[in-house]
């Protein structure tokens, strides 16, 4: 029995020896590692919008790292998911450097059609959810996570359409012409089309007229005058606006004239 | 007795210096980074060292006895309480200013559980040996015939 009892106590102190060992290391190798980001740049692919942000990882440690999944999650102030984008490097062994881009993708017309229309006309901040996630040393699973808050400028924030004027065109229509204007308050610039409908009030359309959205800067204002060929302008009550950019679809704006 | 006690308070001194020194110069390189963390790790170790030095102090002084043992398994019992809680059942959630850590150390903690298993297994196998050698000397030596 006392060379059981004898085993036992060198089993006990080989254990405590591997795990004071195990966690020293792996707490120094911690240190070891360096992650950080490089400055975010976007991208327009039809109509979504791709901001990828370049990230580096060195392991400098003493144990590889594996399954590491960086994530994003964007929602706006009520809570409501806008994007979810995960980029996931399998394995990262010691003593190397892993160079990842994490795209997060923004479809401003499914986004329109699932009810953020709000977010073309109104600033506001969203929320952003960051969580690193990796195994390390093949048995500690680890995530760091953290909560920011962003400002989201609104592409067509105070939209408007000035007083219309009314100039013969021909022996049966009228020029119409009204000016519009809004701020684009975005990181990004589009260009594209509008196309404009005018009505009267039983909403039976008067006439349309198309203008080209021409090179619309991100954080810069945007005005321009829109034509629309009408043959009794007094009934004119309201416009309503279809806009086809390069970043989003989206119509009709509805605005009253009179 | 005297000797006894006396070697009892001069074990607990060297397990108190031992575990308190090493960690301690250990928390203190990490405190920088994140106090938050070595505040939480601090009491941690602080009960740690309670419980290890006070059984320690108290098997010494019951040594030669039944009681030793008995402490002892007793020790291993409420070190794999004290595991199961100081590290939250194994997985650790950490609020460092805006970040959020989550450490899975359930690997850690089986091995700290495993650990004071085989200790318990020793401590009671220590004190059927201490029972049956007890034993062996209460019998009655056979006289040679003749």
């Amino acid at each position: 029995m006392k060379q059981a009892i004898r085993a036992l106590g060198w089993a006990i102190n080989i254990l405590w020896i591997i795990l004071i060992l195990f966690a020293a290391t792996v707490v120094y190798s911690a240190f070891q590692i360096r992650a950080w980001l490089d400055p975010p740049y976007t991208n327009a692919l039809g109509n979504t919008l791709i901001v990828s942000l370049p990230f580096h990882f060195t392991n400098s440690g003493l144990y590889d790292i594996s399954n590491l999944a960086f994530g994003t999650l964007i929602q706006d102030s009520n809570g409501v998911t806008m994007s979810n984008s995960t980029t996931v490097e399998p394995f990262i062994p010691k003593g190397v450097q892993a160079d990842l881009v994490h795209n997060v993708s923004f479809s401003l017309t499914d986004m329109m059609s699932q009810g953020f229309s709000n977010l073309l006309f109104n600033d506001t901040q969203l929320d952003i959810d960051l969580s690193v996630r990796f195994v390390y040393a093949r048995v500690l699973p680890l995530e760091i996570s953290t909560n920011m808050t962003m400002p989201w400028g609104a592409p067509l924030y105070n939209l408007a359409l000035g007083s219309f004027t009314v100039n013969p065109y021909n022996a049966t229509h009228f020029r119409v012409t009204l000016p519009i204007s809004f701020e684009n308050h975005s990181f990004f610039g589009f260009s594209g089309n509008i196309r404009l409908e005018l009505v009267d009030n039983g909403n039976r359309l008067l006439g349309s007229g198309n203008a080209n959205l021409v090179g619309v800067s991100p954080q810069a204002p945007y005005s321009s005058v829109l034509d629309v060929l009408v043959s009794n302008p007094i009934n004119i009550r309201t416009a309503r606006l279809f806009f086809d950019t390069s970043a989003f679809s989206y119509g009709p704006v509805v605005i009253p004239l009179v | 007795m005297v000797p006894r006690v006396a070697k009892a308070a001069v074990k607990g001194l060297i397990y108190f210096a031992l575990l308190y020194l090493v960690p301690t110069l250990l928390i203190s390189q990490v405190s920088g980074v994140a106090p938050q963390l070595t505040s939480g790790l601090g009491r941690i170790l602080d009960v740690f060292i309670i419980v290890i030095v006070v059984f320690v102090v108290a098997s010494e002084l019951t040594s030669g006895t039944i009681f030793q043992h008995a402490l002892n398994v007793g020790k291993a019992i409420i070190l794999m309480v004290f595991f199961v809680v100081a590290l939250d059942g194994g997985v650790l959630n950490l609020d460092i200013e805006s970040i959020h850590l989550v450490a899975d150390l359930r690997i850690v903690l089986v091995t700290l559980i495993v650990i004071d298993l085989i200790g318990l297994a020793r401590n009671l196998l220590q004190a059927i040996n201490f029972l049956s050698e007890k034993a062996e000397q209460q019998l009655p030596t056979p006289k040679p015939a003749g």
